[in-house]
């Protein structure tokens, strides 16, 4: 018998008939006041039972949301424990609930700020979800349903301050190690017409010589004279080379230095009596 | 790392050891005797579980969670007492020693007895609020028991917990309504991460003090999700505090009792409190969600060791491990996880949403990336990444952090130095187009001053030069 009775109730819900053990209210208007309009410029709407209003609400900055209402259970009016007007924000599921104040017949009332408001409400996009919750002790029927859209105006000059996010243990954004660009080289196009022109210093220098006169006439006469100084010192000057091409392609220093001191003792040796050789030949006015 | 000798420790004691993977010493705190029948399921629940559990009066004086300085119990659970604090042997000072010892707690809270006061400075200490009321429970006049609880609303029947958060692995779910009597709601603080909610109120919840059931409702301490009936707490080294808004919901009155939700079409059914109490003590006692890290390697993925996915078959080839690597190497790194679940050790996932992630850091990470599953034991993943070491020379770190909520914390690091490119490691001179004119001009300089010593050697005097000879001789 008694869940018949509440099948019932069930069905009868959204009727406009309240029935004795379902909680509802009458009288109920909402309004939306700021301190600068007086008595009648506050916007005011009907709420009813079963029907949320159509378009949203607006509440600006500096004005306050006010719903009157009568909680009743059946047709009269009693007071509900709990008497709730909850905001529900759509994007992040946020709920805040707000208390009516009820007397003992019903009459209740609330009144809303953005002061009251926590931030994620007032950075929202989307309009709030307001909803009517009425319910109490014993089995009565409890009475929850969406009763306005309310959209926060807030006031551009002082926009809400948003506090940063708390740590959370979480996966954190991947990072990609930036690498420096790689060195370049120029074009090689330019690099072979540099290294041509430096190339050609070579013929240059070497044409300019043989106009003044250059040449390696005394050769044999300087080999005749001291052929083994001659030879080791000249030598001595291309075997030179020689190590440094080698530290340049696989040697190391360690590997060349011994060499360096070994060519330069030869070359010393071997040069001064050399040079005493070309010393003579200047003296007898051959050079 | 205390894990880890924990770990081995079990092994070793096989089929005695509990199924805990931290130890099996349980310490109950409850007042009465009396009381004790009332949980026998749950008792029952935890001997079969391997828990050595010790029954204490908080008035004993042999109780102490100390011995010699370690914790005596690897657990505790606290039931409510009568009592206006729990006693001199269990203030919040020691408890939260306790905790930072390691050790975890369960600690059952109900709105019939008040709270004391020693339990909710306690519970400040860790962020988590109580009502100012010490008698408020939770009331909702949408989902609770019509057959135990119809006029007064106190027993709340809820579905089993969601995650919280979508990237967080769910270890309580059941099926089946949870009954939650006469419970004692909490709010968490917003700043810590190492709070969770367990099982929150549903949206129409609301706390009130019954004391005060027929004067008007208007200043309301916390409304619909924003309470938690069950709410779990992790410290740093990995110790967890559970707190648990309702303790009736242990009793073996509501293991297996029949409730229904109010409305038409509503069926009577079973609570799934056993599964639930047995999910909620086998986290907080470390059944579930502790994490295990097996080895660790990382090596150079270049060179004859590129590619080589099987490190144990190359062998002593392979180098492993080294402490040195160059700047712009391609390297290779995996870690080995484990999860150990109820009694054993099981690959270990991450929860769809979340990844494993790698950073390799000197002060700050350069690079973070998402580790991928690579291979599978019996009873552990591998997670690998490969990547190219920045281009900055310096001591640098293989740094796996992992923590999430419900999952005890790993921290792995391993040092590296990164070096510079050694001098014969640099492009030689004449791969480089740029180059090109310097290398010719050296050539240059190389080919003209043998030449120009040959001819200052051998070179005749020019012409010009004799007749001036000659000029002089004839004067």
């Amino acid at each position: 018998m008694k869940s018949l009775v509440r099948c019932a109730l069930g069905a009868l819900l959204y009727s406009t008939v309240a029935l004795a053990a379902s909680w509802s209210f009458e009288d109920a208007s909402i309004s939306v006041s700021g301190k600068a309009a007086g008595v009648g410029g506050a916007s005011k709407e009907k709420l009813s039972p079963n029907s949320p209003l159509t378009s949203p609400l607006a509440l600006p900055a500096a004005d306050s949301l006010k719903v009157i209402l009568t909680t009743t259970e059946g047709s009269t009016g009693k007071r509900a424990h709990q008497a709730f007007l909850t905001l529900h924000e759509p994007t992040t599921g946020l709920e805040e609930s707000f208390p009516f104040s009820v007397k003992e017949n019903g009459k209740g009332k609330v009144e809303v700020t953005q002061k009251d408001l926590p931030f994620q409400f007032l950075t929202s996009t989307q309009p709030l979800k307001a909803s009517l919750v009425i319910a109490s002790f014993g089995s009565s029927t409890p009475y929850n349903q969406h009763a306005f859209d309310l959209s926060i105006e807030t006031d551009a000059a002082a926009a809400p301050a948003v506090p940063s996010p708390p740590e959370r243990y979480t996966s954190q954004p991947e990072i990609r190690h930036m690498f420096k660009a790689d060195p370049r080289s120029p074009p090689a196009v330019i690099s072979l017409v540099f290294t041509l022109a430096v190339l050609a210093a070579l013929p240059a220098l070497l044409g300019a010589w043989l106009l003044l006169g250059a040449n390696l006439d005394h050769i044999g006469k300087a080999f005749n004279a001291s052929p083994v100084a001659h030879g080791l010192f000249f030598g001595s000057i291309i075997a030179m080379e020689g190590v440094f091409f080698l530290y340049y392609t696989v040697w190391n220093l360690f590997q060349a230095l011994p060499a360096v001191l070994a060519v330069g003792v030869v070359g010393y040796v071997s040069g001064s009596r050399a040079l005493t050789e070309v010393q003579d030949r200047r003296l007898a006015g051959e050079r | 790392m205390n894990l880890r000798v924990l770990g081995l420790l079990l092994a070793l004691l096989g089929a005695v050891a509990a199924l805990s993977a931290q130890g099996s010493k349980l310490l109950v705190v409850l007042e009465d005797e009396a009381e004790k029948s009332k949980y026998s399921q749950f008792w029952a629940s935890l001997e079969d579980r391997g828990f050595q559990v010790t029954y204490k009066s908080p008035k004993d004086s042999s109780l102490s969670l100390f011995a010699y300085g370690e914790p005596a119990y690897s657990h505790l659970l606290v039931l409510p007492t009568k009592a206006k604090g729990l006693g001199p042997n269990l203030t919040p000072n020691l408890i939260v020693d306790f905790i930072n010892a390691g050790s975890n707690i369960l600690l059952a809270l109900s709105a019939q007895l008040s709270v004391p006061s020693a339990v909710s400075s306690l519970l400040l200490e860790l962020d988590i609020t109580l009502p100012p009321d010490r008698n408020s429970l939770i009331v909702d006049h949408f989902n609770y028991d019509t057959q135990s609880a119809n006029e007064q609303h106190d027993v709340l029947l809820l579905p089993s917990p969601q995650a919280s958060r979508k990237d967080v692995k769910n270890y309580f779910s059941v099926d089946g309504l949870i009954a939650f009597p006469h419970t004692v709601g909490q709010v968490l603080g917003n700043a810590s991460p190492l709070l969770s909610p367990v099982v929150k109120a549903p949206s129409t919840a609301y706390i009130y003090n019954p004391k005060e059931e027929f004067e008007s409702l208007e200043d309301v301490f916390a409304t619909g999700s924003q309470i938690n009936i069950v709410s779990a707490f992790q410290a740093r080294n990995s110790a967890r505090f559970t707190v648990l808004g309702s303790v009736e919901a242990l009793e073996d009155k509501w293991f297996d009792a029949s409730v229904q939700l109010p409305g038409a079409g509503k069926k009577s059914e079973k609570t799934a409190n056993k599964a639930f109490a047995q999910k909620l003590s086998a986290w907080t006692f470390k059944e579930l969600g502790v994490l295990r890290v097996g080895s660790v390697s990382h090596y150079l993925n270049e060179g004859s060791q590129k590619g080589v996915s099987n490190t144990t078959a190359v062998g002593a080839a392979l180098d492993i491990n080294p402490t040195i690597y160059r700047i712009k190497n391609d390297v290779h790194y995996s870690i080995e996880m484990s999860e150990w679940e109820n009694d054993h050790w099981a690959p270990f996932t991450p929860a769809a949403g979340d990844a494993l992630q790698l950073e390799f850091s000197m002060l700050s990470p350069f690079w973070r990336l998402d580790l991928q599953p690579t291979a599978q034991t019996a009873n552990s993943s591998i997670y690998s990444a490969e990547f190219k070491l920045p281009d900055q020379h310096g001591i640098f770190n293989f740094f796996v952090e992992y923590r999430r909520p419900f999952l005890t914390s790993v921290e792995e690091k391993r040092t590296v130095t990164v070096r510079h490119f050694a001098h014969d490691e640099w492009p030689r001179s004449f791969v480089i187009s740029g180059a090109y004119p310097w290398i010719g001009g050296i050539w240059v300089t190389v080919i003209g001053w043998v030449i120009f010593v040959a001819v200052w050697l051998y070179s005749k005097p020019a012409q010009p030069k004799r007749q001036l000879k000659a000029g002089n001789v004839k004067r």
